[in-house]
């Protein structure tokens, strides 16, 4: 169960193995103990993690499925989600309201796929593009600030782990029990591998579909909420997670052709895309190179992998069936320790 | 059989070439070919010659390691030991097959291998561009296949401008045989079941053309579940089991059920064929019996105001000629979304296209077979693993399903896969399964294990629809309802139901024929003497034995 | 009687097709006919350039879309890569016109790498051009850090090019759509392009090549994205990376709008250059209603989804 030969078939550890190499160079090109970088990678890598299973759920529904709409989603919510927390005072309110309006995006984009069968890129564009001038609206002479309490409690780092890191991993594992444990799981993964078998076997594939979709516009939402409070909230807040949302879920393994979600690998993607970061601004390149290096590693990993075959019979990977959660827990101390041991 | 009046073939790709210099090199030879593919082993030293000018028939059960033998003759793929010989040139083992060398070898696909976006005389270009101009090819390929159709299909219906996906199934799989045929020379031609989705009346002029093929020097493989068909066309047959061929026979004096006996299928064989009255008792249908669901005068989407009702613990059975609307009723039943339709309980489907519509590629054969059935056993929406192994482990012993639970169901051959598919829907606790004509292309041992299973559920109060293109199959039925045109043209009742009756009214009306794909200029009564085919052409009927 | 069924079957199966794009054309004139009621000078030739100019580097663009489409995949990475061109054409291309072609022509063989690349280790095309584009990205900011630059002369020359007679923008629309419609649609190698995405096992089995296929389309898809490249800076007579940056959605949109599909398998150029200026028009249509900057992206949205549900009832009511 746990030679390195069986944990390197599983589809999750490369993302892993990728921040490894990355936090690997960072100390040697720092010089320091990689004790704080992880730190600052663990309070980053969050935000990224809650978009990325959204987006996990939504490509695990089969080919075709994307969300595109999540930046937006997540600009918005971060508008909505400060104003609303700062107007009536309450952070729980503030958050809700940044999760109803991903909720709200997400049911345009659900309306549009399953009701006038517009392709998902095309239908999450559209109420994408609905969103960001939502978020225009709002963000014209918006004066509100984030709730300072949430602030520091999204700072507060115990024991140097922040503590929205290990809420957002508490997540991965409901999502991982939802996926294997939950019918609603099952079937977003049936209807990933073969819709139509999914149909003729009598699962409800519009209303999983739908639920999907919202799932996805719940965490995006629910990112932006605190992302705002994190940061600022910016109309560009949410920009870069579009395309990073997508990039992590794929080096986390999950089957961009669908019927097989990762939740532990978004972790690894995610803080691999987080140190690569660090490690760029550490070297002072150009956000010209960090791009170019960023593109580059992901083109690497993508064709190092393959994708396997293209028949729908033969997946390169077979699903782990009964696993155990503590293997799928993602820590990436105890992770890494495995692989190198 | 007048070859002499067929039209002769295109110029652009004379068939006349393919006429063999000698007749002593065979046109293929396949000697101790072997393949594996991970741990099954398709073909273990299969030896096969097909001489110019014969017909050869090859039959066996599914898995029995045709499909893979023809992928190796059509040069699609190498062998892992042993060589195959065209035209007296041997191909070794172990390379990749070069495509000059199989040049003169093409098959007819029965899944078909047009590209659905791209119109016939494309399709046509793709194919036989060797023997197309360069300029002008859309022209030239048009006229080909027009051509080519008219001789083999005459009033096909087909236009080398119609996009494939806009033709019916029977005119793609007209369209793909002619495809295969046009090339020049055309040294062999191998037919894959090429009679499963085409009428009688097409059928019947494709045997004819067979012939002509043979006349002008090409041969022909035929493969084909329908074993009349191929004893009354082939001029010899060759058997296969697993993995090699047993026997290779004249055609002449074999009997259908000699046949099957060669194909391993010694008990199944009475019960199967349909020659006897299935083992299986029949229930009396009585007039108490509740009604699970009914259609009162169904009309639209392909019907024609069909009555129908289907009572507890019933087979009813869906006859008649492929596409007069026997899938439309399944649909009505599976989503009763008209009011016309009344369903009462709820419903689990069987499809018949299980790569398309069943098959759930990424996992194991319990996590197949259990989906259906996950919902009612869950609890508030949480799976209960423990219960879904059980129900998955009794059904993979009650249907002997190979190898066991835990294999990967990608890895799995048709017929066992077939297997899981039914018992996904019989392990649901839906009160009505509907098959839509699932067994077709499943071995006999198979077949008499589900029509097992069907007895035995409907014994327990279920009912069953069941939509078959096999009359022989609607024997196991309680009450068979045949169609015609989008309407009940028959109904038909216990001791009632036979494949001579079925086919007598299917055909009743008679004066046209049903299928769009049989057309006019062929006389359509299945008793024609005329040819050669006409035994052949009656499809499942009862009707001749030719040896008899 | 046979034959009045025959012809009348792949007529209705034609209509079904067109119609997405006779959806679009009705959209586009009904535009037109909005703008022209409020502001006249719409229907001068002049005028009908202006209208019309945005839409000619988006429609090279979507040209490049249609043509990946066509073999079922999305490029992801065209708006990046049209953006790097435009800097090219303002930087390389001025300074020294040899190297500069020669990047453009580096520029397409990359594109020709990327689709071998994604056949032969069969990786997802949405995936691999989303990676791509932040490689062109990059480069673009490596070259050219800030918007600036100028185009080279003939290239300013050809953008502010106004002859009197008709719209000047109607020329390269025209004849990107004929170059398309006679590359994918009436020559051989387009039947290979297609039949890649409609069939790749029958392409296999035919004896031809998936990989050709496949490195051929990506060649033409990278080639017309340089065209989009040169059209755009000769408008803006700049170099931008980002300045293209909503292509790559909006290319898909036209795509679609214009009768193509995710599928694969099918060339609609002469719809994707309706599509493409009837979303090039919405802009200027929205403009001229005095829609606030902050709403037209709404709108926009509301558009696409407004014409694909016209689209999607339409092809109910033909089925």
């Amino acid at each position: 169960m746990n030679t390195p030969r069986n944990l390197l078939s599983r589809p999750w550890i490369w993302g892993f193995v990728a921040a490894l190499l990355v936090w690997a160079v960072i100390m040697a090109v720092s010089g320091q103990g990689g004790g704080q970088t992880v730190s600052l990678a663990l309070s980053l890598a969050p935000y990224l993690v809650l978009v990325g299973l959204g987006q996990m759920l939504v490509v695990t529904a089969g080919p075709g499925n994307i969300d595109v709409s999540v930046g937006p989603v997540i600009s918005l919510a971060g508008f909505v989600s400060v104003g609303t927390s700062s107007a009536t005072g309450s952070v729980v309110l503030g958050i809700l309201a940044g999760l109803a309006a991903g909720l709200v995006v997400a049911a345009v984009s659900s309306v549009a796929i399953l009701g006038l069968s517009v392709p998902p890129i095309i239908a999450t564009l559209a109420s994408g593009l609905v969103a960001s001038s939502a978020t225009l609206v709002i963000a014209d002479g918006f004066t509100a600030l984030p709730d300072p309490g949430l602030r520091n409690l999204l700072n507060l780092r115990p024991l140097g782990v922040p503590l929205l890191a290990i809420v957002v991993a508490a997540l991965t594992v409901l999502a991982v029990l939802l996926l294997r444990g939950t019918t609603y799981g099952r079937s977003l993964t049936a209807i990933g591998q073969n819709t139509r078998a999914a149909e003729r076997a009598g699962l409800p594939v519009v209303r999983i579909t739908a639920l999907t979709y919202l799932a996805s516009g719940a965490l995006a939402g629910l990112a932006g909420s605190l992302l705002a409070t994190y940061i600022a909230p910016t109309p560009d807040l949410g920009t870069r997670y579009l395309l990073d949302s997508i990039a992590v879920v794929v080096i986390g393994g999950t089957l961009i052709s669908g019927g097989r979600a990762v939740p532990a690998g978004v972790w690894g993607g995610a803080l691999f895309f987080i140190l690569l970061d660090g490690l760029v601004n550490l070297v002072g390149w150009s956000t010209a190179a960090q791009n170019l290096l960023k593109g580059c590693l992901v083109l690497f990993v993508l064709f190092l992998a393959g994708g396997g075959s293209r028949r729908p019979g033969a997946a390169p990977v077979r699903p782990t069936r009964r696993p155990s959660t503590t293997a799928a827990l993602p820590t990436p101390a105890n992770t890494g320790g495995t692989t190198h041991g | 059989m007048d070859v002499d009046k067929l039209p002769a073939g295109p110029h652009a790709v004379p068939p006349g070439e393919g006429r063999s210099p000698s007749t002593a090199v065979p046109v293929i030879v396949a000697t101790n070919v072997s393949k594996t593919y991970g741990r099954t082993h398709a073909l273990a030293g299969t030896n096969l010659t097909v001489h110019a000018g014969e017909v050869l028939g090859l039959v066996g059960h599914n898995g029995a390691g045709k499909s893979t033998l023809m992928r190796v003759l059509a040069g699609l793929e190498g062998c892992d030991e042993g060589a195959v010989t065209v035209l007296g040139r041997e191909v070794p083992a172990g390379t990749r097959p070069r495509e000059q060398d199989f040049r003169g070898v093409r098959m007819a696909y029965q899944e078909t291998s047009l590209c659905p976006d791209l119109t016939v005389a494309e399709n046509i270009w793709l194919s036989s561009r060797r023997g197309l101009p360069r300029l002008r090819w859309r022209r030239a390929a048009a006229e080909a296949v027009r051509l080519r159709l008219d001789e083999i299909f005459p009033g096909h219906g087909i236009s080398p401008r119609d996009r494939v996906e806009d033709l019916s199934i029977a005119q793609r799989q007209m369209a793909e045989i002619a495809r295969a045929s046009l090339a020049s020379p055309l040294n062999l031609l191998i037919l894959d079941e090429p009679t499963e989705s085409l009428g009688p009346d097409a059928a019947q002029s494709l045997y004819a053309y067979v012939r002509t093929v043979t006349a002008r020097g090409g041969s022909v493989l035929l493969i084909s579940h329908r074993i009349r068909e191929v004893l009354s066309v082939a001029d010899r047959v060759a058997v296969m089991r697993d993995g090699s061929v047993v026997e290779d026979l004249p055609a002449h004096g074999l009997g259908e059920d000699d046949v099957l006996l060669l194909m391993g299928a010694e008990t199944a064989v009475r019960g199967a064929t349909g020659a006897n009255p299935p083992a299986a008792p029949r229930n009396a249908p009585r007039a108490d019996t509740p009604v699970v669901a009914e259609l009162r005068g169904a009309t639209g989407a392909g019907l024609n105001g069909v009555g129908l009702r289907i009572g507890k613990g019933e087979v009813v059975g869906l006859a008649g000629l492929a596409g007069q609307g026997q899938q439309q009723v399944l649909e009505r039943l599976w989503r009763p979304v008209r009011r016309d339709t009344v369903v009462h309980g709820t419903r689990a489907y069987v499809p018949g296209d299980r790569q398309r519509s069943g098959v759930l590629p990424l996992w194991t054969v319990a996590e197949n077979l259990t989906i259906s059935a996950m919902r009612t056993i869950a609890r508030h929406g949480i799976r209960r693993p423990v219960h879904e192994t059980a129900v998955a482990g009794d059904w993979v012993r009650r249907l002997s399903i190979r190898g066991g639970a835990d294999a990967a169901m990608a890895d799995l051959s048709g017929g066992n896969q077939q297997k899981v598919i039914v018992a996904r829907a019989f392990a649901s606790a839906a009160d009505m399964v509907l098959l839509d004509d699932p067994f077709r292309g499943v071995d006999i041992h198979t077949k008499t294990d589900l029509y097992g299973l069907i007895r035995a559920e409907a014994a327990q109060g279920r009912s069953v629809v069941w939509y078959s293109s096999e009359n022989a199959e609607m024997a196991h039925c309680d009450r068979v309802y045949v169609f015609r045109a989008g309407k009940v043209v028959a109904e038909l009742v216990g001791p009632e139901i036979s494949e001579e009756r079925i086919i007598a009214v299917s055909f009743a009306e008679g004066d046209q024929p049903p299928p769009a794909a049989a057309l006019a200029s062929v006389p359509t009564e299945p008793t024609s003497t005329r040819s050669v085919a006409a035994p052949a052409a009656a499809g499942n009927s009862a009707g001749e034995h030719r040896h008899d | 009687m046979t034959d009045a069924l025959t012809s009348a079957l792949p007529t209705r199966a034609g209509v079904r097709r067109s119609a997405p794009a006779a959806v679009s054309t009705i959209a586009l004139a009904a535009m037109v006919v909005l703008c022209a009621s409020l502001q006249p000078d719409v229907l001068t030739v002049p005028g009908f350039s202006l209208v019309l100019s945005v839409a000619v580097p988006l429609i090279f663009a979507a040209q490049a879309q249609m043509i990946l489409m066509s073999i079922g995949d999305i490029d992801l990475g065209i708006g990046s890569f049209v953006g790097l061109v435009t800097v090219i054409a303002a930087t390389e291309l001025v300074s020294s016109p040899l190297l500069g072609t020669l990047i453009l022509f580096a520029l397409i063989a990359g594109y020709a790498v990327l689709g071998a690349l994604i056949h032969l280790r069969r990786v997802p095309a949405l995936i691999a051009t989303l990676g791509a584009s932040f490689v062109w990205l990059g480069l673009g900011l490596f070259v050219l850090p800030t918007p600036g630059g100028t185009t080279p002369e003939w290239l300013a020359s050809f953008g502010a090019w106004q002859p009197t007679s008709f719209p000047a923008p109607l020329l390269p629309i025209l004849a990107v759509a004929l170059l398309v419609y006679l590359m994918s649609a009436r020559s051989t190698l387009g039947v290979r392009i297609r039949a890649l995405g409609s069939n790749p096992t029958a392409l296999e089995r035919a004896g031809l090549s998936p990989l050709s296929s496949r490195v051929a389309a990506y060649t033409a898809a990278g080639a017309l994205g340089v065209l989009s490249g040169l059209l755009l800076s000769s408008q803006t007579g700049g170099g931008d990376v980002s300045s293209a940056s909503s292509y790559t959605l909006i290319t898909v949109a036209a795509v679609i709008l214009g009768g193509g599909s995710f599928r694969g398998g099918s060339a609609v150029p002469w719809g994707v250059a309706i599509g493409g200026m009837a979303l090039g028009l919405v802009s200027v249509t929205l403009s001229l209603l005095d829609v606030a900057t902050n709403l037209q992206s709404a709108v926009q949205g509301g558009i696409v989804l407004a014409v694909l549900a016209g689209r999607a009832l339409i092809g109910r009511v033909l089925r």
